[in-house]
């Protein structure tokens, strides 16, 4: 009981504002220090060392370092451009080149944001000067520049694979069927809509020599290409574990920085520091969990939620159906992080118990905290993109053009849960 | 007050500078093993030890510097629309409540944690590993006095907010 | 009456087979035995989230219990290390003679006395196997740049001959030798290895020089004990002796199904002992560190000149019994 008064008080004291992860962290203090001593606390320490010691999470910061470094070397609005120019002229095209260049920042980074805003700045003023409708535009940003969260490398994979104890390289190669069907849907969507309706996304007049466009498109996408392939490759063969990639995509961001001309020590300084930033975010709120879980489970939390729901009727479908809402639902005011941290706990010794293949479950999580960055009013994703684009998109239609998104996220979600052997290998 | 705040400022930004080269180094350390073991197929455990040391000690400073940086995630649908005076109002009871009392039971229990590895002279169990781990335990006290620091920068200076705030109103 | 609720932590995660049956049966036993007047509440590594912190909680007295290995202590004193298992050391049998007869208790309480720890043997592996290599070792020369997963001093015992040992979290083991980041790794032995799927990927399983009887622990924290009443101490101490040796019959039985599994479902597997000249090599380099570490203090020395003295008489009996009687069946 004392579990679920926690989890209910703290919950719902996050939306004074105060940082989540000291929110967490207090409020189990408060409820722990009240009914069970502060004796426990006295642990704290221990269980701080071991996520210290933690070698699988090292890969958090050195994959966020590699984006930063990425997203200082301007790659994505290259991208963004040439690709523009390359499919600008089709009715759709600039939309499927934004789905096009989202997937491939989303092989090379493991965070989200840097690319919505990217494509916020560059992709977001053409498309409404050639009178893109506006929500299509809007929700194909958020969607595009959320893909990084699904397609490996991703920190929520590599966070749900030191949750759950997989291993991380298996999650990576079982994110990448589903990833895939998530870009196809996109791209069809599109072409779907442009079908029915063309003043949609209308074609963009291009003045450029189509070779010279096609040139340097090649120029700016055959570096990152190398790299997506010595990060992932070294992976998938099993060359190197997924933290000594993530050292390798580090090291490889910044020759790419060199060969882009915009390596310097300021780039070096700059990126690092806003990587102890988010990664620190990212630790302090597993610390505030940690305290978190300490007190549920000491209090039987953990027990009483495990016989509550292996009691219910209807097994693990009624056990997914209720993990998948509760996701789904608290996505909508916390993100990605503090379900992954706290809420997922919980859950994973249940699906254990239930007999559910560990991996498939991690990814239909992650496949549903994509959701997350698109609901209002809480999705991240929304929250770059209003952050970037011009005064005229009001904040009403951004969050109009995520809904069909999240529709197809839905559907792709449930067909990996009816069909887990066609999209899961690893 | 005010120099006293930008004294503080200035000291813990230099710790994220710290840190930031603790990140630098972590990923040329890992680089560094990756490297060796493939091309060189050796092996050394202290070098291996010593990753989790840079990167423990990068994100445990790195805490308060971003604390300080207003780098925390929030649930802000309703932070945000508030008065400077109300979010002020906010950080200083939640600092007091919530982040100074967790603090400080870690900092009294991290510092026990850190003596005991000192008195036994603990060191790795691993052949060729580092010794000395007490140093690695003390980045658990002293990093979340470090994070108290913070929160106390961020007092003072949402206080000068708040007071800010309220003679405009007045104004 | 009064009711003792006592919490223990262990190493393992939840339901971990023979190494967590072993504390669920002394939980059990204690129950049992002293009519729930003693209850213990196990804690697996999933809840305390700190799998060699066991030392740490049991000293402390956050825990009254742990279950764990000895020689996890090692960094913290490198005395601890003698009380589970050495390189070419004691047999099972001949060990626990040594612990209750050859005074090995008494040396255990030497050394965890000025901890406030109660140390006792909580279940023997048997020998366990020298692992698990994806390439023959013919001789000291492959040995040479081998990286392998062998913690602790036969890890150390195998540096000096050029290996490199290297520390890779057990969740990874698998994927490291499937994929080449490490060459071989030691585990348990068939009881434990098989659930661990090593036979798909290393064909080479060779037979056991380094922990030749991994004996677990049972840690209670001294102020806790003595708080007891002398029955259930007594109580304590009888379940401790029966769980561990439940868990080295059940070690032995679970050995014996899981290799007739492997040899019956992977016959590929070549099952098979080091070549002499590297055992001897081995024998050296194990000589020669533990008379360095003799050297380091006098309380090493006399533990190390125990396990050796009474391990050779022992042995002179051994082998006048088990090893003469298996004699007559090859
Ligand atoms: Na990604
Ligand atoms: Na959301």
């Amino acid at each position: 009981m004392i579990g679920i008064v926690l989890f209910v008080t703290a919950l719902l004291l996050l939306f004074v504002g105060y940082p989540i992860a000291f929110t967490f962290a207090g409020v189990s203090l408060l409820v722990g220090g009240l009914t069970m001593g502060l004796d426990l606390f006295e642990m704290m320490p221990y269980r701080i060392m071991s996520i210290m010691e933690n070698t699988v999470m090292m890969a958090v910061p050195m994959f966020i370092f590699m984006g930063v470094v990425l997203q200082k070397t301007g790659l994505a609005e290259r991208l963004l451009e040439s690709m523009g120019k390359l499919f600008g002229g089709m009715s759709g095209g600039l939309a499927i080149s934004t789905v096009l260049v989202g997937a491939f920042l989303a092989a090379s980074t493991g965070v989200v944001g840097a690319s919505v805003v990217a494509m916020g700045v560059i992709s977001l003023p053409v498309m409404l000067k050639y009178n893109y409708h506006q929500p299509t535009a809007t929700g194909i940003i958020c969607a595009s520049g959320t893909l990084g969260q699904i397609v490996p490398p991703s920190i929520i994979l590599i966070i749900l694979g030191d949750v759950m104890g997989i291993p991380v390289g298996d999650l990576f190669k079982a994110a990448v069927v589903p990833g895939a069907a998530l870009i196809l849907a996109y791209i069809l969507y599109i072409i779907y809509l442009t079908r029915r309706n063309p003043d949609f996304a209308p074609p963009i007049p291009v003045e450029e020599d189509r070779w010279k466009v096609a040139r340097s498109a090649l120029f700016n996408v055959l570096p990152p290409l190398a790299l997506i392939v010595a990060v992932l490759g070294s992976i998938f063969t099993g060359l190197a574990t997924p933290t000594e990639s993530s050292a390798l995509g580090g090291v490889g961001a910044l020759i790419l920085a060199a060969i882009y001309r915009c390596f310097s020590l300021k780039v070096i300084k700059e990126s690092a520091l806003e990587t102890v930033k988010v990664s620190s975010m990212v630790f302090a709120v597993l610390l505030g969990a940690t305290a978190f879980s300490m007190v549920f489970s000491y209090s039987g939390g953990d027990y009483l939620v495990e016989e509550y729901i292996l009691s219910l009727p209807g097994e693990k479908w009624t056990f997914l159906a209720l993990a998948m809402l509760g996701i789904f639902a608290l996505g909508f005011f916390i993100d990605f992080i503090e379900i992954a941290f706290i809420v997922v706990p919980i859950l994973a010794p249940i699906a254990e118990a239930l007999g559910l293949n560990m991996v498939w479950f991690a990814i239909l999580i992650a496949m549903n905290l994509q959701a997350s960055f698109l609901t209002p009013p809480f999705g991240f994703s929304l929250f770059y993109l209003k952050g970037v684009a011009p005064s005229s998109v009001m904040t009403k239609t951004i969050y109009k053009g995520a809904i069909p998104f999240i529709l197809l996220q839905m559907t792709i979600l449930a067909l990996i849960i009816l069909f887990p052997d066609y999209f899961i290998f690893y | 007050m005010r120099v006293l705040t930008q004294q503080l400022n200035r000291f813990i930004d230099l710790v994220g500078i710290l840190c930031a080269i603790l990140m630098v180094l972590m990923l040329a350390n890992v680089f560094y093993d990756v490297v060796m073991r493939y091309l060189f197929n050796t092996v050394s455990i202290a070098m291996q030890e010593l990753e989790w040391h840079l990167f423990a000690a990068m994100f445990m400073f790195g805490i308060g510097y971003t604390l300080k940086e207003n780098g925390h995630v929030r649930v802000d649908i309703f932070f945000e629309n508030l008065s400077v005076r109300k979010q002020a109002i906010i950080n200083i009871i939640g600092t007091l409540v919530f982040t100074l009392p967790i603090s400080y039971l870690i900092l009294s229990s991290g510092y026990g944690y850190a003596q005991e590895a000192f008195l036994m002279n603990e060191g790795s169990g691993d052949p060729g590993g580092l010794p000395h781990r007490w140093i690695i335990r003390a980045v658990i006290p002293a990093s979340t006095a470090f994070l108290m620091l913070c929160a106390l920068q961020v007092m003072l200076t949402e206080f000068q907010h708040f007071i800010g705030a309220k003679e405009e109103t007045e104004q | 009456e009064k009711v003792y609720r006592w919490k223990l932590a262990e190493t393992w995660g939840p339901n971990f087979p023979i190494f967590g049956d072993a504390t669920k049966n002394l939980a059990k036993l204690v129950k049992e035995m002293s009519d729930g007047r003693l209850v213990i509440r196990i804690d697996s590594s999933n809840k305390h989230k700190s799998a060699l912190g066991i030392f740490d909680f049991v000293k402390s007295g956050q825990y009254q219990m742990g279950h764990s290995a000895s020689y996890y202590w090692k960094g913290k004193d490198p005395n601890t290390m003698f009380f589970t298992t050495v390189p070419f050391g004691m047999t099972a049998t001949e060990q626990y003679a040594w612990f209750y007869h050859g005074g090995g208790m008494e040396l255990m309480k030497d050394v965890y006395d000025k901890y406030g720890i109660l140390s006792f043997p909580g279940g023997n592996t048997g020998v366990q196997m020298g692992g698990w290599f994806r390439k023959e070792i013919k001789g000291v020369d492959d040995l040479k740049g081998l990286k392998m997963r062998i913690p602790g001093f036969a890890g150390e015992v195998l540096a000096k001959l050029g290996a490199s040992p290297t520390n890779i979290p057990s969740g990874e083991l698998y994927t490291a030798l499937e994929r080449n980041t490490i060459d071989a790794l030691e585990w348990v032995g068939p009881s434990l290895d098989l659930r661990m799927g090593f036979h798909k990927i290393a064909p080479f399983y060779y037979t056991g020089w380094h922990e030749p009887a991994t004996e677990l622990q049972f840690m209670v924290n001294q102020k806790a004990y003595e708080s007891l009443p002398e029955d259930l101490q007594n109580i304590l101490t009888t379940a401790m002796r029966v769980a561990a040796y439940d868990m080295y019959i059940q070690s032995t039985h679970a050995s014996a199904e899981n290799l007739k599994q492997i040899r019956e479902d992977y016959p590929n597997v070549k099952i098979q002992d080091f070549p002499d000249d590297v055992i001897q090599a081995l024998h050296k380099a194990n000589s020669e560190l533990l008379k360095e570490l003799s050297d380091k203090s006098p309380l090493t020395a006399k533990i190390i000149a125990s396990q050796q003295e009474y391990g050779s008489a022992v042995r002179d009996w051994t082998g006048f019994s088990d090893q003469a009687y298996l004699n007559s069946f090859y």
